[in-house]
């Protein structure tokens, strides 16, 4: 908190320099907080979400014309029309996004710029924009009034920063960069986080762009989706450094500086160096200016929704059991990927209580059936019910929030993130939702990962890693677990220890649980059934012993005996 | 006869989009990057044959081994500087981080380009009559440059497929892990890659120039055009994308001449944005 403070006051003497100032320096002043504010849009979905988008500027383009438009047409003040193209911005990020979100990566990015281009060829086209000649606006008379708006618009961009590196909401966006299957799966609504915050991303540019075109007192297509002004966006992110709360600010205030101090001696070659600029920052520091004070304890982004010290936390009240309904069942569940049926009509169900183990030699559809009921996968037919009542018309992120949790195979956990955030990032979205840092803490303190809660995930070894993740699991507070291959690959007392985990799962309040598991020795005395899986279909069920000992199974899981 | 007229121009611009999305396609199967520089090269190197042959009157396809290897040797310096340094990010932070680089590069090369040839479009005077066959016109240049590069996408799907060398590229596309396992040297591969990469988009560039007009700003809008053709045919694939490519070329000759320049222009785009929204499934490597 004292961060922001000082933050907000450093901003402040900033913006009030060159107040009193007029021509150059208010110019510069201008245009470097506008940087700003620009650059701190493209942070929230490209740093803190991980959507790299070379196309923000349709939005920046967008707020320019739809406030010159507002300005000429409609007659209204700038002061109204700048807000009004942000609100312009903000919308058409609403519409695009749940589209344009549905890409990863690189098709994102190039997405953006393509979009980014048939903007431009729209409006040069269109003539009550003025085509390609563009609009001319009434002659500002009073520039620092512009200085102020962007001043402002600098600041709520700071602000929505803070709120960011400082909220669980912020977490919930951090999480989609790490890994969005794994985010989804303890209950992140990843589609409506990426949209809140490219929304966001879309509105902060588009009221740089309405003002700056007043500042201009004109606008062209050229000028508004200008793709230079996404390379220079990018280079001040990733100079600053990429997913902070200062790295944008430090980033455009000093290449801003030191390209107007500097550039004059290279008048043609800005572009060039500025790309020079991206390139070197990415090899040498990819974590930029802030990424470099990290290394020295500086500026480092606080642990979010962490108190002074880990509580003792208590354990959730113990809710009646809701009546004798099996917690999971699958009736004639069938996945099929083209011409293969990876599960062939599977039915099994899960009682109150009862721990129940599903087997099969590798490719026998075991994951594949644990995505298809967490939703991970359609099924193609069958019917998934959860207490009774059908979930499979239910996203992953909602199963997992009404209490259906799962772990990976190898642990999906937030690499970047503590091992407090990891927990709370569950915990909010569970069933403890209400008591978040309550019931973190008991997880915490029950896992046993209490003295290490503020270290980075990376720093864990595996074992604490697996532990980690079931506390993941844990924080959910669920009632039914679904648990894939925990103990593959590991040594015997590895194994034990997951062992012990699972023998106490009852204790946290969970009706059911679930196991794919390949090692049966590790897992045949844990279940109360076994339910053993070939080739997608179901071959065997009942107690472990009479399982192991049907000669179908000993035929398809262990070899024909000779 | 009109139709089957604009058919044919739609086929041999095809001809030619198959060279500049092929060695886009192949940086990207083999090092998952895509080389946003990529039509800053084919620029750099249509305006370097602009300016050179204009200058000395040679024919400008004599220029193009010549441009081949110099490109080639430019990819070979740069991928260890600038791309292979972030591989060891994994391969999907080094997807985005690559795109940062290659993004930067782009601005360099743009800006060189532009210093060194200004900002108009230019055209080379090469070829500039038609052929008459049977009431058909061929334009001589679109003839002779779509098949050439019809032809080096040819001579690189044989090498990709009948030789060592080139089994070993594709093979290292498909898995790393599988081809280190073979004995395959995948650094050398990677380095091999985008120098061919540049290498072709160079030759491309070479190509276009005698068709279309180059200027230094549209280095974005043929990375573009490749990346759309590479999403319609398949990331990865060498077949989907030819026929892709085709299919552009003669899509686009259609809109020019009916609708006009402008939606000549924007096609690709739309394309792109309509294939995003209708089938997202389309843009997941293999």
């Amino acid at each position: 908190m004292r961060g922001i403070l000082a933050g907000l006051v450093l901003l402040g003497i900033f913006i009030a320099i060159p107040l009193r100032s007029t021509g150059y320096l208010l110019q510069l002043g201008t245009d470097t907080l506008a940087a700003v504010a620009i650059a701190y849009g493209w942070n929230l979905i490209g740093g803190f979400a991980g959507y790299f988008s070379f196309g923000q500027v349709s939005f920046y383009g967008l707020g320019a014309y739809a406030t010159a438009l507002l300005v000429l047409r409609a007659h209204l003040p700038w002061y109204f029309a700048a807000p009004a193209g942000g609100l312009v911005g903000g919308c058409a990020a609403l519409l695009l996004g749940p589209i344009m979100l549905r890409l990863r990566g690189i098709l994102f990015a190039l997405g953006m710029l393509g979009l980014a281009r048939i903007l431009a060829v729209v409006f040069n086209q269109w003539r009550y924009a003025g085509g390609s000649v563009g609009l001319s606006l009434p002659a500002v008379l009073t520039p620092v009034s512009v200085y102020i708006g962007m001043g402002l618009l600098a600041l709520v961009a700071f602000c929505i920063t803070a709120y960011f590196v400082h909220s669980g909401f912020g977490l919930d966006v951090m999480s989609v960069n790490e890994d969005e299957d794994a985010a989804v799966s303890v209950g992140v609504p990843t589609t409506r986080v990426k949209v809140i915050a490219f929304v966001l991303s879309g509105f902060l540019p588009a009221i740089a762009g309405g003002l700056t075109a007043w500042n201009h007192s004109y606008i062209d297509p050229t000028s508004a989706f200008d793709p230079s002004i996404d390379l220079m966006t990018v280079v001040y992110v990733m100079f600053g450094g990429i997913g902070t709360l200062w790295g944008p600010f430090i980033g455009a205030v000093v290449l801003m500086i030191a390209g107007e101090e500097f550039l004059v001696y290279f008048p043609n070659l800005e572009l060039a160096l500025y790309g020079i600029v991206v390139i070197a920052t990415v090899l040498a520091f990819p974590g930029g200016l802030v990424g470099l004070a990290n290394r020295f304890g500086w500026l480092m982004r606080p642990i979010i929704l962490a108190p002074r010290r880990l509580p003792a936390g208590s354990a959730p009240e113990r809710a009646e059991p809701a009546g004798t309904l099996p917690v999971l069942e699958v009736r004639d569940l069938t996945v099929r990927f083209g011409g293969l049926t990876a599960v062939d009509r599977v039915s099994l169900s899960v009682a109150r209580g009862e721990t129940v183990c599903i087997i099969g030699a590798n490719g026998a559809g075991k994951t594949t059936l644990f995505n298809a009921i967490t939703g991970v996968i359609p099924a193609s037919s069958g019917e998934i019910l959860y207490h009774g009542a059908p979930v499979s018309h239910l996203p992953t992120f909602r199963r997992a929030q009404r209490g259906m949790a799962r772990s990976f195979q190898i642990p999906r956990l937030m690499r970047s993130f503590t091992v407090w955030e990891n927990v709370v990032l569950a915990s909010r979205h569970g069933r403890q939702s209400h008591r978040v840092v309550e019931h973190a803490a008991w997880v915490l303190h029950t896992m046993g990962l209490a003295g290490m809660w503020r270290d980075p995930v990376s720093r864990l070894t595996p074992g604490f890693q697996r532990q980690l993740e079931f506390a993941r699991v844990l924080a959910l507070h669920p009632e039914l677990v679904l648990l894939d291959e925990v103990m593959a690959g590991m040594t015997r007392a590895e194994q034990e220890d997951v062992r012990r985990v699972i023998r106490r799962l009852p204790e946290f309040g969970i009706a059911g649980v679930a196991l794919v598991e390949h090692v049966i020795a590790a897992v045949a005395d844990l279940c109360d059934r076994m339910v053993v899986l070939d080739f997608g279909r179901k071959i065997a069920e009942g107690p472990p012993a009479a399982v192991l000992a049907d000669p179908a199974v000993v035929r398809a899981y262990l070899g024909e005996p000779l | 006869m009109l139709a089957l007229q604009i058919l044919i121009n739609g086929l041999l611009l095809g001809g030619l989009y198959i060279l500049i999305a092929q060695s886009l396609n192949l940086i990207f199967g083999v090092m998952g990057v895509v080389n946003l520089a990529h039509g800053a090269f084919i620029v750099v190197a249509g305006l370097f044959t602009y300016w050179f042959a204009g200058r000395t009157g040679i024919n400008p396809l004599a220029l193009l081994p010549f441009v081949f290897v110099v490109m080639a040797l430019v990819g070979a310096v740069l991928q260890p500087l600038l791309v292979e340094p972030l591989m060891k990010f994994g391969r999907s932070k080094a997807e985005l981080l690559s795109l940062m680089v290659t993004f930067g590069l782009d601005y360099v090369l743009v800006e060189l380009a532009l210093q060194l040839w200004g900002s108009s479009f230019v055209s080379l005077p090469y070829l500039q009559s038609s052929w008459t066959l049977g009431g058909l016109a061929f334009s001589q240049a679109l003839v002779v440059s779509g098949g050439f590069a019809a032809a080096v996408s040819a001579l690189l799907y044989w090498w990709l497929n009948r030789t060592d060398s080139g089994k070993c590229l594709l093979a290292a596309s498909q898995s790393e892990t599988g081809a280190i396992c073979c004995g395959i040297d995948v650094r050398r591969v990677r380095m091999l890659a985008f120098a061919l990469g540049v290498a072709l988009a160079a030759s491309a560039g070479v190509l276009v120039i005698i068709v279309e007009a180059l200027a230094p700003q549209t280095a974005d809008d043929l990375t573009l055009l490749a990346f759309v053709i590479i999403a319609l045919g398949g990331l990865g694939s060498y077949a989907g994308v030819a026929v892709a490519a085709l299919l552009l070329g003669i899509a686009q000759s259609l809109t020019g001449y009916f609708v006009g320049g402008n939606a000549e222009y924007v096609l690709p785009y739309v394309l792109l944005i309509l294939v995003m929204v209708v089938r997202p499934g389309r843009f997941r490597p293999v």
